[in-house]
């Protein structure tokens, strides 16, 4: 692996100053953003009951969270009783065992996979990578991206930082190839080249996008064939899936599959979605045509507790669309890879500490203007600046008694005080205008003290008027 | 403790002052709407599908279908043809001239990965979406859908309904979905990942040709 494994959450900071020197990496992000953005705002003008779909996915997700134990529960058994095989994993070391096992009992050595959050979260190629069984990406992006040894910059174009000349630089490095920078020339190779690996696989890997608690199915939704590649050719699938991702009905996919696509990529439908329910066993006459065998693992890995704490629950309602990644000022800044994390951008921010834990990413609650774009494109209503709030208050009461938050807190006290000694007396006040005045003919990080220089780098102030509003209003209001 | 005990323990450390949890809204689906005519219908398919680079065609007899679908494999100079076992897929082969190689759903996999076309039918078609939707238990779609470079789907006139809502309330007839592996196709495969480059036909089909046959 060449190193961006060595970003973390809370690095953020000299990340983000990182990225933003990287002018083909800010221009990639930036005409991302804009073009996902545009074509979700055109995808939603023709869906007239758009904030009646986000309201009922909300509803759907907000009830089944807090019942998660039931609903889980019986999607487990119904998926059993499919013929599925259910495994139960704590946390990421778990999932990465089961899988390994998995491939081990069935003597797979070539190993596809489709794109899975889940499988990035818990660093599953690397883990069976260590066992010699690393399975190959078969999304182009992610194929490119493990190629290259890098990291995924956004959930749904995860090589987006990468230009077509990088990527057939690329190509002509580690598959020998021609040089050339067409997208259709580059996507022609992965497709042969994927073949012969979905051609010969032994088991297949995915994720899934909703797991159905009446009925035990599956969903998995995607654009390119290769998720339906690796769900049918080799004799055995395992599908990783979060135990968030559970819906109660059958019925409820129709409010998931309007809203997602369109919020993620603009499309009103992605070109597959995969419904799977146990094995593809066939029935009576009519035989099967894919996998023989069916694994499903469940993933906790901090889900759970995220679950019971009921301020902040609703960060398990999100169906990983992206779409606040795109209207993120932030993330349109810096991308994803600043986040030094699976999940970027607004909803990283709010995922991350708590799947990892505050102590190692503390940093990224505060990775945010509160602007608010996210919540109000999210298909599912997240709101998340109040959890990001909540999460800046939880970092802040976490940290040791009396050490830097103790001083801020003094410092900022004797500001206010300071304020107010100035605004209480209208000649107090003046003097201080008059003085702010002559201030503004300088450049803001030199107009204040060392505790505020680093707050000022990245800002600008407006300017004062020329002449106080009082004065006009003596001159008769002019 | 088992890790299923573990995890469903977790889930159940509610505080003691915790709100009882929201209630779940009754099912919101658009089968419930009135339903536009066929003409409607078959206008709006044709013209989202449009969109996404496949074309359309409304056919009035079997026998139209196989000049078709013979039409639609010269163009894509396809010679092999690997069919699903739906008995409308069979009715159009038996009328394709005799020098395409045709290949049954249960042909060897190597044989079916070199297969230049697949002919399937659908179980049902969404006017709305553009999708076609495959059931396993009706038809066995799977490989000949995805596999080949071409994929023509024949599909009965009376199968097309006008929403993604009417497909999932005739998807579950009972309390268990109508197959084990349903599979909703619209468009061809594509990807977008390359500097956001719209390449069509990355891992599945090219192309995507719909015949709807009048029944």
């Amino acid at each position: 692996m060449s190193g961006h494994s060595h970003r973390t959450p809370d690095g953020f900071a000299a990340q983000a100053r990182e990225a933003l020197g990287d002018r083909t990496l800010t221009q990639a992000m930036r005409r991302v953003t804009d073009l996902f953005a545009e074509r979700r705002a055109a995808a939603l003008e023709t869906v007239p009951d758009w904030q009646e779909l986000r309201q009922q996915a909300r509803a759907i997700k907000l009830h089944t969270l807090a019942r998660l134990d039931h609903y889980l529960a019986q999607f487990a058994g119904a998926a059993a009783k499919n013929g599925a095989i259910v495994h139960w994993a704590e946390d990421a070391a778990a999932a990465c065992r089961i899988v390994g096992e998995l491939a081990q009992v069935h003597r797979a050595t070539r190993l596809v996979k489709s794109k899975s959050m889940a499988t990035e979260e818990i660093h599953l190629n690397a883990a069976l990578a260590a066992a010699g069984t690393e399975p190959v990406e078969t999304d182009l992006g992610e194929w490119i991206i493990q190629l290259a040894g890098e990291m995924p910059s956004h959930i749904i174009v995860p090589a987006i930082h990468k230009t077509r000349q990088q990527i057939s630089e690329l190509f002509v490095d580690k598959l020998g190839v021609a040089p050339s920078d067409e997208p259709t020339v580059l996507a022609a190779e992965a497709r042969e080249r994927l073949r012969q690996h979905f051609a010969e696989a032994d088991m297949g890997i995915s994720g899934v996008n909703f797991g159905v608690a009446e009925t035990g199915t599956i969903l998995v939704l995607e654009n390119e064939g290769n998720a339906r590649m690796t769900t049918t050719l080799p004799k055995v699938h395992v599908a990783v899936m979060g135990i968030e991702k559970v819906i109660p009905r059958f019925a409820d996919l129709e409010v998931f599959l309007r809203l997602l696509p369109r919020s993620g990529t603009g499309q009103h439908l992605t070109s597959y979605q995969s419904l799977l329910t146990g094995p593809d066993v066939g029935v009576p006459g009519r035989a099967g045509q894919g996998p023989r065998e069916l694994h499903l693992v469940l993933l906790d890995n901090g889900r759970a507790n995220i679950a019971v704490d009921e301020t902040m629950r609703e960060t398990l309602a999100c169906i990983r669309c992206g779409a606040c990644l795109n209207a993120c000022p932030v993330y349109q800044s810096v991308g994803g890879h600043a986040y030094g994390a699976v999940y970027p951008g607004p909803i990283g921010a709010i995922l991350t500490p708590q799947l990892q834990g505050m102590h190692q990413a503390a940093a990224l609650p505060f990775a945010s203007s509160l602007c608010g774009a996210c919540k109000d494109v999210c298909p599912v209503q997240i709101d998340i600046p109040s959890l990001l709030l909540e999460l800046r208050k939880r970092a802040v009461e976490g940290e040791a008694p009396g050490a830097a938050p103790a001083k801020r807190a003094a410092f900022e006290a004797l500001t206010w005080k300071l304020w107010a000694w100035f605004v209480r007396s209208p000649g107090r006040y003046r003097f201080a205008a008059a003085m702010a005045r002559l201030g503004d003919k300088l450049p803001l990080v030199k107009r204040l003290l060392p505790p505020m220089r680093a707050w000022a780098s990245s800002r600008a102030l407006p300017r004062l008027a020329k002449r106080p509003f009082r004065a006009g209003h003596k001159d008769g209001g002019s | 403790m088992s890790a299923r005990e573990t995890i469903l323990a977790r889930l159940r450390q509610r505080a003691p002052d915790a709100p009882p949890p929201p209630p779940l809204p009754p099912v919101r689906s658009t089968a419930l709407l009135e339903q536009p005519p066929f003409a409607s219908r078959l206008a709006a398919f044709t013209a989202i599908l449009a969109k996404l680079g496949t074309t359309v065609e409304h056919v009035a007899d079997v026998a139209t279908a196989a000049r078709r679908t013979t039409e639609l494999l010269a163009e894509h100079g396809a010679r092999s043809l690997a069919s699903s076992d739906h008995a409308l897929v069979a009715a159009v082969t038996a009328q394709l001239p005799t020098d395409i190689e045709r290949l049954a759903h249960d042909a060897p996999r190597d044989d079916l990965l070199r297969a230049e076309a697949g002919l399937s039918s659908a179980q049902w078609a969404v006017a709305e979406t553009g999708t076609l939707v495959l059931v396993s238990a009706d038809e066995r779609h799977r490989l000949c859908t995805l596999l080949p470079d071409l994929h023509i789907a024949v599909v009965p006139a009376s199968r097309l309904v006008a929403t993604l809502g009417c497909a999932f309330a005739r998807l579950q007839p009972d309390a268990a979905p109508a197959g084990q592996t349903i599979t909703f196709v619209t468009g061809p495969s594509r990807t977008a990942d390359i500097e956001l480059t719209l390449v069509v036909g990355v891992h599945g089909p090219k192309a995507l040709r719909v015949l709807v046959i009048d029944d």
